[in-house]
């Protein structure tokens, strides 16, 4: 018995070594090809001496106006490259919103609360509480002040204010850190999906702070939860167009309107997961904030399914029998997350991925086509192209579903669930709570890269990919300043209710 | 009579306020015998303010020192369980305090001059513990703002649960987190000592023996007397030097409900806390309750000379010993209702404390001091209650509330020799 064991570990160590050797030499291959050269032609230098290579360069003949026109065309060659190359996005700062203690929501007042208000439908409440223990929230999430209320009071009013309190807090938040002036922001952009009033939530925020009249503002709304990188990709465009600009992006969604009074067990399920959160990002084009910014903008992939009906319909706002509106999530949702994820992967794999593992997909995928489709598809190993991963705290299963398909570590998914369990799924900003997660932490180094991907209604899969620029000290406030020494805590399966 | 009262409350909205850290502990809280016997009765604490801390309700400051004073207190955020036997006791499980708030269409000095009891406790909410009370909140509190301005905070619990003195700490300790001070008397969960339990029976389930249900409409006033007053009588009537204001009203008051009665009514049942008269003195912070009921008699008490009966209550509440406690204990309940079941006379001296009283000294905003403080008991027995309470100014006044049936209190309100000391009537519901 002893022996079986030892062949099996030296021959994965083994395994080990010639993966990191062939991917070693694959990655570095041209390095690999140049040496040999430079080491031949130094020895052919040395071996021809300083007269005879005065002589060949004498046989050249160079004239002055070759070497003008050269040196010239040279020259116009790099400006054109240098002018149409992409103009370096950062991310400057940003700031996630930390609700107050009054807002928080203990499993017990939840279970209290719905047992109050459905109290004809003791089915209903026995669902909601299977979900709650499954969830992978913890105690700490929050929910805005009209939904404590017995029943909820969701007015326009309370939706308003809830609008106000998250994003100008967190605004308020992002220009102390970065010391900038609100008549200084070029381009703004406000995303929230679920609600959407006149004058906008753009509007509002220009009203709130005075902002420029001559401001690029876009809301966007009914996007979903990966309306945050929606918003990002669309500040990259705004940026690219406009010079030695900044913008700044608000991603949340207000929580107030959308609690489903109903009790259709499909739609109560957003109720036990989504809470109040939001974030606020600053993105510039400008040279002078290379310094100060805290990532680089590397890639931004967008794949829409929408086209596919099942996709299409897979998350539903609609009525129910009494009239009460929700959201109604299909039983396939990790299903077609799946797929999407597959088809963001195959976009953006060729981007990230190391020179081996696109050979290797490559290989695999010459073998299927060409000799046996049976053979099993080779999936690339991401961990290679990233040090962080930040996937959407959409639900405990969307994160399961993501680690197995890309084969995590419980590290690199720690951010997510921790977010989860923190914060519960607050839509598109989970991504900033995440990221921000890392850097409480003191992972994130300059050159590290992460992946930011984000799913949402349509169906939709978004990644972004950006490159730390420094090093990031541990921030002293934060949203996870009070609590970061708490995490990770261990999140059973079944919490019992 | 047969007019009909105006609800003058109105309730407008009700939530739950939480905690503002998880308790992180499966400790469970068991009831006492002395809690389990109180298990009849209800406690209301209603504290009116001249000026409310409140603002927007939802984002003020005063909800999250709330919330922060709560994460001290899991027992009042708690819920009541059954254990397999049958048996109550209060599970850590962060469910929240309830809250209401209400609006009152009259001013907080036409309050105080024209309600009477039965008014005072809309301003308090309150719902019986159904069979089941996993969703049930043993804690409320009623946030009543006045026209005008003005405030009433209404913190209402199981008798069973909490004394006077745990609610006004709690409440007072409000104050100081709000006022971001250090709080000066923090919550204390052991159990009471042992030597106060050592010989009492195992828990006894939760049945108290059915006493006959209190028929007669009651009738509530509470008289304030100043401390001239008190000083005045204690010259005119030559009552012994070391009498304090409780001896005092408390004889004045036992006789002149005697005469009211017109009984011979030699019984009282003295209402004492029994925090600092332990050896090893229990501290304020101490939750749940810490109260003797012992009984006081005396032939023809309303004959009596008042100086004659205040030296007989000093004797007896001088001479309480750690014994004369332990064995009140044992025998606390056995009529059914505490309060009430003989004239109970409620002793709260020991909440002035260096010469301030505690309920006085809640204060959220400086210089915005309580005008007034109620305390309630809920289905207090016929014979009647006497809480003798600190006034808000310090010294020798006292502040004495009158639970009786509706018609001995009408013949107590004309009382010369209450009217003697010119006590300000408030809260009896004149019109």
């Amino acid at each position: 018995m002893p022996q079986a064991p030892m062949p099996e570990l030296t021959s994965s160590v083994k395994l080990k070594y010639v993966k990191l050797g062939y991917q070693y030499l694959v990655n570095h291959f041209l390095s690999f090809l140049l040496i040999p050269i430079m080491a031949i032609g130094a020895v052919e230098l040395l071996r021809m001496g300083p007269e005879e290579i005065l002589n060949v360069w004498n046989s050249l003949e160079f004239d002055l106006v070759q070497v003008l026109c050269t040196s010239f065309f040279v020259i116009f060659i790099s400006t054109v490259y240098f002018m149409s190359k992409p103009r370096t996005i950062y991310l400057v700062d940003y700031s996630c919103y930390k609700p107050p203690v009054t807002c928080r929501v203990p499993f017990a007042t939840f279970m209290e609360h719905s047992r109050l208000i459905l109290k004809d439908k003791p089915k209903s409440v026995e669902f909601q509480m299977r979900i709650l223990e499954r969830s992978g929230l913890g105690e700490e999430t929050s929910l805005p002040p009209a939904i404590h209320y017995i029943p909820p009071t969701p007015t326009m009013d309370a939706a308003r204010s809830e609008a106000q309190l998250v994003i100008f807090t967190a605004m308020d938040d992002l220009f102390k850190k970065t010391g900038l002036k609100p008549k200084d922001v070029d381009i703004l952009i406000v995303n929230c999906s679920l609600f959407s009033p006149t004058p906008s939530l753009s509007a509002m925020v220009i009203n709130k702070y005075k902002l420029r009249s001559n401001i690029k503002s876009v809301n966007l709304s009914g996007m979903g939860c990966s309306a945050g990188l929606i918003s990002v990709d669309l500040a990259r465009d705004l940026l690219q167009v406009h010079p030695n600009s900044n913008a700044i992006i608000v991603s949340t969604e207000i929580i107030t309107p959308n609690y489903y009074q109903g009790n259709e067990r499909a739609m109560l399920l957003p109720n036990c997961l989504f809470r109040m959160g939001a974030a606020a990002i600053l993105m510039s084009n400008r040279r002078s904030d290379r310094w100060r910014a805290k990532y680089k903008l590397s890639h931004l992939v967008r794949t829409h399914r929408g086209s596919d009906d099942k996709s299409f319909y897979c998350v539903y706002e609609q009525e129910d029998k009494e009239g009460h509106v929700g959201i109604n999530l299909s039983k396939d949702l990790m299903a077609i997350a799946g797929e999407a994820l597959k088809a963001n992967i195959t976009t953006i794999g060729p981007l990230v991925l190391p020179a081996s593992e696109q050979l290797l997909f490559l290989l695999s995928l010459i073998g299927r086509k060409i000799f046996n489709p049976k053979l099993k598809p080779y999936i690339p190993d991401f961990k290679l192209a990233f040090e962080h991963f930040c996937i959407h705290a959409g639900g405990r299963a969307v994160i399961d579903e993501l680690q197995k398909n890309l084969q995590l570590s419980g590290e690199h998914v720690e951010a997510s669930r921790m977010t989860l369990h923190r914060f519960g799924n607050t839509s598109s900003s989970s991504l900033w709570y995440e990221l921000s997660y890392i850097e409480s932490k003191g992972r994130m180094r300059r050159g590290d890269r992460v992946w930011q991907i984000a799913f949402g209604s349509g169906f939709k899969c978004n990644s972004a990919v950006w490159k730390c620029n420094r090093t990031i000290k541990t921030p002293k406030d934060g949203p996870w300043s009070d609590c970061i020494d708490r995490y990770p805590v261990f999140i059973p399966e079944v919490v019992k209710l | 009579m047969g007019i009909v009262r105006e609800n003058r409350v109105e309730v407008k909205s009700m939530l739950t306020a939480v905690s503002s850290k998880p308790s992180r502990s499966a400790r469970v809280h068991p009831f006492t015998t002395l809690d389990n016997a109180m298990s009849r009765h209800t406690l209301h604490v209603i504290v009116y303010y001249p000026r409310s801390p409140f603002g927007s309700f939802d984002l003020d400051s005063v909800r999250i020192s709330l919330s922060e004073l709560l994460s001290m207190y899991p027992p009042v955020v708690g819920r009541v369980a059954k254990t397999p036997d049958g048996i109550l006791e209060v599970k850590r499980n962060d469910a929240g305090l309830r809250t209401l708030k209400a609006k009152v269409c009259v001013g907080i000095d036409e309050w105080l001059r024209s309600a009477d009891g039965h008014d005072e406790s809309d301003l308090t909410a309150w719902e019986d513990m159904p069979e089941d009370p996993s969703t049930w909140a043993p804690f409320r509190l009623q946030i009543n703002e006045f026209e005008g301005g003005g405030v009433a905070i209404g913190l209402s619990c199981p008798h069973r649960q909490a004394d006077a003195t745990t609610l006004t700490v709690l409440l007072k300790s409000w104050t100081e987190a709000q006022r971001r001070r250090c709080i000066v008397h923090p919550p204390s969960f052991s159990p009471l000592p042992s030597i106060l339990t050592d010989d009492t029976d195992a828990v006894k389930p939760n049945s108290a023996p059915i006493s006959k249900p209190i028929s007669t409409k009651t009738a509530t006033a509470t008289f304030r007397f100043s401390s001239s007053a008190f000083k005045k009588y204690i010259e005119e009537e030559g009552i012994f030097p070391k009498a304090s204001p409780f001896d005092v009203f408390a004889a004045l008051f036992w006789t002149r409900v005697a005469l009211v009665k017109r009984k011979s009514h030699d019984r009282v049942c003295l209402c004492v806390d029994f925090r600092r008269l332990l050896p090893n003195p229990l501290p304020y912070g101490f939750f749940g309750n810490a109260l003797n009921f012992s009984s006081l008699e005396m032939t023809n008490v309303a004959d009596q000379g008042i100086g004659h009966v205040a030296r007989l209550i000093n004797d007896h509440v001088t001479n309480l010993t750690v014994e004369k406690i332990r064995s009140d204990l044992n025998r606390v309940g056995e009529q059914g209702l505490v309060y009430g079941g003989d004239l109970t006379i409620v002793n709260m001296e020991h909440m002035i404390v260096e010469g301030d009283p505690m309920m006085y000294d809640a204060v959220f905003e400086d210089g915005v001091r309580p005008v007034h403080v109620s305390y309630r008991i809920g289905n207090v027995g016929g014979e009647g209650v006497i809480m003798v309470m600190p006034s808000p100014e310090k010294g020798f006044g006292r502040v004495v509330s009158v639970t009786l049936p509706e018609e001995e209190m009408s013949k107590l309100l004309v009382d010369q020799e209450i009217l003697r000391f010119e006590p300000k009537i408030i809260l009896s519901g004149v019109k």
